[in-house]
């Protein structure tokens, strides 16, 4: 199944993100936060980035969802150093995106799958 | 409840069904009508309120803003359309 991983400058609100979305997903889907720096201030940190990426897989790939510019940038950064496709970063509203993943991904979507339906939420209105 | 009317339009199948009272097409309740919907090849698209959504993505799915008792209805296209269309019948009827 695939795994996802929410980056935000927020460790509280990768933290809910990822509950709101496991919630809708269930229990078999890996999602993941990294917020926040190790000493607790807003930002955004490569190492937590990696270690929920590893978290995250279960072998069917990892799809990240990120808030804002140097999250974006953080998740660019790892990705360039290791990235090989089996790992890849959205280009999505983050709370939208993240849900839409999780819940694709609950289905045993692939990989392209779920970061599609994560993408589609920048078009999908609410009202 | 369930209350099936099949149509031939085009080669697409069509049901319809009412959510079950109390039970909004919200959070939960949609991601499992999505996720039933993503089991099957067919394209599937869910009616209520007027308004039409591809019943394999969420947020469309949310957006239809279907309260209990809604009517809904499911049009499938492709090999397994009817399979799909009883599928999420049942679900639908099942949603708590």
């Amino acid at each position: 199944m695939v795994g996802i991983v929410v980056v935000s400058h927020s460790a509280d609100l990768a933290a809910g993100l990822a509950a709101l979305a496991s919630q809708m997903a269930g229990p078999d889907v890996r999602i993941e936060p990294a917020g926040g720096l190790p000493d607790g201030t807003l930002g955004t940190d490569e190492d937590r980035v990696r270690a929920a990426i590893r978290a995250a897989d279960q072998g069917s790939g990892v799809v990240i969802l990120g808030d804002l510019g140097s999250a974006i940038l953080t998740v660019r950064h790892v990705l360039e150093r290791h990235g090989n496709g089996h790992v890849r970063l959205a280009d999505a509203p983050i709370v939208e995106g993240a849900i839409a993943a999780a819940v694709t991904a609950s289905a045993s979507m692939t990989l392209d799958d779920v970061v599609r339906s994560a993408e589609e939420a920048r078009g999908a209105g609410k009202l | 409840m369930a209350q099936a009317s099949s149509e031939q339009a085009a080669g697409a199948v069509t049901v319809l069904v009412s959510l079950p009272d109390g039970v909004d097409l919200h959070a939960r309740p949609a991601a499992d009508f999505v996720r039933s919907a993503m089991g099957f090849s067919a394209a599937i698209q869910v009616a209520a309120n007027g308004r039409e959504a591809d019943a394999k993505s969420l947020l469309t799915v949310l957006a239809l803003g279907a309260k209990g008792g809604t009517e809904l209805r499911l049009t499938a296209t492709g090999d397994d359309a009817g399979a799909a269309l009883e599928a999420l019948r049942d679900r639908v009827s099942t949603l708590a």
